[in-house]
This record gives C-alpha cells, sequence and structure tokens, in this order.
C-alpha cells in the first residue's frame, strides 16, 4: 500500500504535541510504516521553502499543533492548507486556543511590557521592544507580527478534523492514525476523540451534587472513590469532551478541561459557570454567594484550554 | 549584502531563525540569530491561582 503524506507543524505550542506522538511508544513503527513524513520541523529537517515548492494538496494529513499568536503562524497555516488535502487540529491549542490562549485575558501592550521591562530578571534601560523589521548595519532583519489576540486554527484556516487534548493521549492519538489509514474518518468537521462528557466515562461514585464549601486543590486530599465536584473540587468534567481515560482523575486531580467541549456543550466555560452555579447547597441566595465568593479565578478555570474558541473570545479591554 | 536565511532552525524545541550576511568575496560579515516565538506566559500567569500554576507552566515546553 502507498503510504500517505503526513505534515507535522507546531505554530503557539510546548512541543509536547509533537512529543506526544512518539509516546505511542512501539506503535511508531506502524505509523512510520503507514506514513511519509514530509515536513516535521522537530524531528526532520525540511525548511518553508521545501514546503513553498510542493504541489497543492499534495500532503494527504497535516497535524498541525499550536495555536495562532503571529503572522508567521498564520502564513503557515495558510501554506500548509493549500497543500494539504486533510488539515486536522491537533491538541488543545489548535483546536481550541489551549494555554497560550489564557493570553486572551490580557493583550499585546500588557505582555510586551512585562517580558521585555517589568520582570525582575529583565533590564532594559532603553525599553526596546521587538518590532517587525530593524535595520543593521548589514541591511535588515524581521520578526513576525505579534497579534494582539490568539486564534484557534479554524479561525485562520478551514479545518477538517479535530484532536483535542494537552496533549492528546496515545491512545487519542491511535484510533485517529488508525482512521486516517482504514480511510474511516467520521464526516468532516469531526472531533476524533469520546462524544459525550468525561463525566460520562469516569467511574467514580456520584451521588448528590451540592456543596457547602468550595475547596482549592491543596486544601484537602479528596477521597480517591468519590466525584471530586462532591468533594468541593471544582472539576470540569462535566462540560469537557471524553476520551483522556479520566488521566488527572485517575491521579487524584480535578479536570481542568483540556479535551475541550463535548458534542453538546457549545461553550464550555459557559456550561462549567450553569454547572457550578447549581451546586452551592442552600436555598439562602447570601449563604450561595458566600460559598461562591471563595472561588478563585473561574474564568481563568473555566476557560482554562479554551478562551479563543469560546463566545466571550477575549476579554474586552481599553485601547484594543 | 547576500543574506542566506535559516528559517526555521529544526531538530529542536522551539522556534527560531537564523539571517547570516555575507560580504562582496563571500565571508560572513555577520550573523543575526532570532527567537521568533512569545507566548506570554510572564503576564497571563499573573492572577491564576498558585496552586494552579503547577497544571499551567509546565507548557511553557513540552519536550
Ligand atoms: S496542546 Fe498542550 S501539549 Fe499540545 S502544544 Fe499545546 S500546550 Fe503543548
Ligand atoms: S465532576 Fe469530575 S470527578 Fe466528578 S464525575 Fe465528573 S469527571 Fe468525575
Ligand atoms: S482529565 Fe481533563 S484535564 Fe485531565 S487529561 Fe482529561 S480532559 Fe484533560
Amino acid at each position: 500500500m502507498a503510504k500517505f503524506k503526513l505534515a507535522q507543524y507546531w505554530a503557539a505550542s510546548c512541543g509536547g504535541c509533537d512529543v506526544a506522538v512518539l509516546d505511542v511508544h512501539e506503535k511508531i513503527l506502524d505509523i512510520a510504516e503507514a506514513a511519509e513524513l514530509v515536513f516535521w520541523p522537530i524531528a526532520l529537517d525540511f525548511k518553508y521553502k521545501d514546503v513553498e515548492a510542493m504541489e497543492d494538496k499534495s500532503i494527504d494529513v497535516c497535524l498541525f499543533n499550536g495555536a495562532i499568536r503571529n503572522s508567521e503562524q498564520k502564513h503557515v497555516a495558510e501554506l500548509l492548507r493549500k497543500k494539504s488535502k486533510v488539515m486536522i487540529a491537533f491538541g488543545a491549542c489548535a483546536c481550541y486556543g489551549g494555554i497560550p490562549g489564557l493570553a486572551n485575558f490580557t493583550n499585546r501592550k500588557e505582555i510586551f511590557n512585562t517580558v521585555y521591562k517589568e520582570t525582575l530578571s529583565t533590564v532594559n534601560p532603553e525599553g526596546i521592544f521587538p518590532k517587525t523589521s530593524i535595520e543593521v548595519p548589514e541591511g535588515e532583519v524581521t520578526l513576525p507580527e505579534f497579534f494582539n489576540t490568539v486564534k484557534t486554527l479554524d479561525q485562520v484556516v478551514q479545518v477538517e478534523y479535530y484532536i483535542p487534548g494537552c496533549p492528546p493521549t496515545p491512545k487519542t492519538i491511535l484510533n485517529a492514525i488508525d482512521a486516517i489509514v482504514k480511510n474511516q474518518l467520521p464526516p468532516i468537521g469531526s472531533t476524533l476523540a469520546g462524544k459525550k462528557t468525561l463525566c460520562d466515562e469516569c467511574d467514580r461514585k456520584k451521588e448528590e451534587r451540592k456543596i457547602s464549601k468550595i475547596y482549592r486543590s491543596h486544601e484537602i486530599i479528596p477521597d480517591p472513590e468519590i466525584c471530586l465536584l462532591e468533594q468541593g473540587l471544582i472539576c470540569c468534567g462535566p462540560a469537557t469532551r471524553s476520551g483522556c481515560e479520566t488521566r488527572c482523575i485517575n491521579v487524584n486531580m480535578p479536570c481542568r478541561g483540556c479535551y475541550g467541549p463535548s458534542d453538546e456543550v457549545s461553550d464550555q466555560g459557559a456550561k462549567l459557570l450553569s454547572a457550578v452555579g447549581s451546586l452551592a447547597d442552600s436555598n439562602d441566595e447570601e449563604k450561595i454567594k458566600e460559598i461562591l465568593d471563595e472561588f478563585e479565578d473561574p474564568a481563568g478555570l473555566f476557560y482554562r484550554f479554551s478562551l479563543p474558541a469560546s463566545l466571550l473570545h477575549r476579554k474586552t479591554m481599553k485601547g484594543d | 549584502m547576500k543574506k542566506i536565511s535559516i528559517d526555521p532552525i529544526t531538530r529542536l524545541e522551539g522556534h527560531g531563525k537564523i539571517d547570516i550576511f555575507l560580504d562582496d568575496s563571500g565571508n560572513v560579515a555577520n550573523a543575526y540569530f532570532q527567537v521568533p516565538e512569545l507566548r506570554g506566559f510572564e503576564r497571563f500567569c499573573e492572577g491564576r491561582p498558585v496552586e494552579e500554576l503547577p497544571r499551567i507552566v509546565p507548557r511553557i515546553c513540552g519536550v
């Protein structure tokens, strides 16, 4: 059987998604058997000009990880889109914005100020900030433009499939590769993981979901058999897609939502907000407020991996 | 001056490019290494509860 041509790229990412592909251990040999890698910066020495020289639609599948944070990433996303038959958003960053998407709670100006001026380890008395182009004695050197707002891959180019997770688990990856190899991909637009919520996949005991106190995760050691939410730890399971095999729950840590919203959920954070709002064990408005007030940084938790993909998209800020 | 760009730098974690300028006789006049990548963890970690940071900062580098 002819090998399918595979490209992998990283945009605003951590490299974890690239390494996740190796986490399938000896099964990587099956992938190597089925796929010919034509572009993969972390592992192979191809340049952008090599991709530019490829014929349009000559790459069968592109696994694109990372969010779109600057103009270079947008350009490469557009280039790989043109060259690929099937574009797959790989990992939470590409699918929903992921952790780099938390930057949508701030903006370019604040980020530049903190990074290049205010941090204790930075010495920059002249206040030099990155520029897209500078003149040097020998000529010009350029940098990509740092956008004000982080975008998901599908906010920049058309995407056929989504593989969620930060990073996707080996099982999620192998199932997806298997579907590609066997030509059994589901309808375009599908997310290649579970359909239901993580709570449906979680086998912890669930009784009555009412809590009288919200705990921060360092404050208690939860019972490993009982639902974490019922023990007062905010868990994103009710709005998060299944498919990770309850990776965090298994080590007694509440879910933070890296598999994104499930099929029935359109906005992960809004769904979590309503789920948690109805948990407080009281009919007294004051008491409910008291319970929920103890909850630190709800937006940063409910939209931990999905702010750019959400209805909010970003925090509205003066001057933007 | 002639410029040779190595873009992207491959087989490492992260993003980088190198611009090499050559003088008239083809020798290297100067070379610039640039990191075109920034995500802004320094800023967006501010305001997050401290016990959440071990679940955020591993995403600085996953290699
Ligand atoms: S989804 Fe997670 S593992 Fe993948 S690149 Fe983004 S931060 Fe890294
Ligand atoms: S809220 Fe969390 S711990 Fe409880 S059932 Fe859902 S996934 Fe499991
Ligand atoms: S439990 Fe939640 S945060 Fe942890 S891997 Fe699964 S989806 Fe991601």
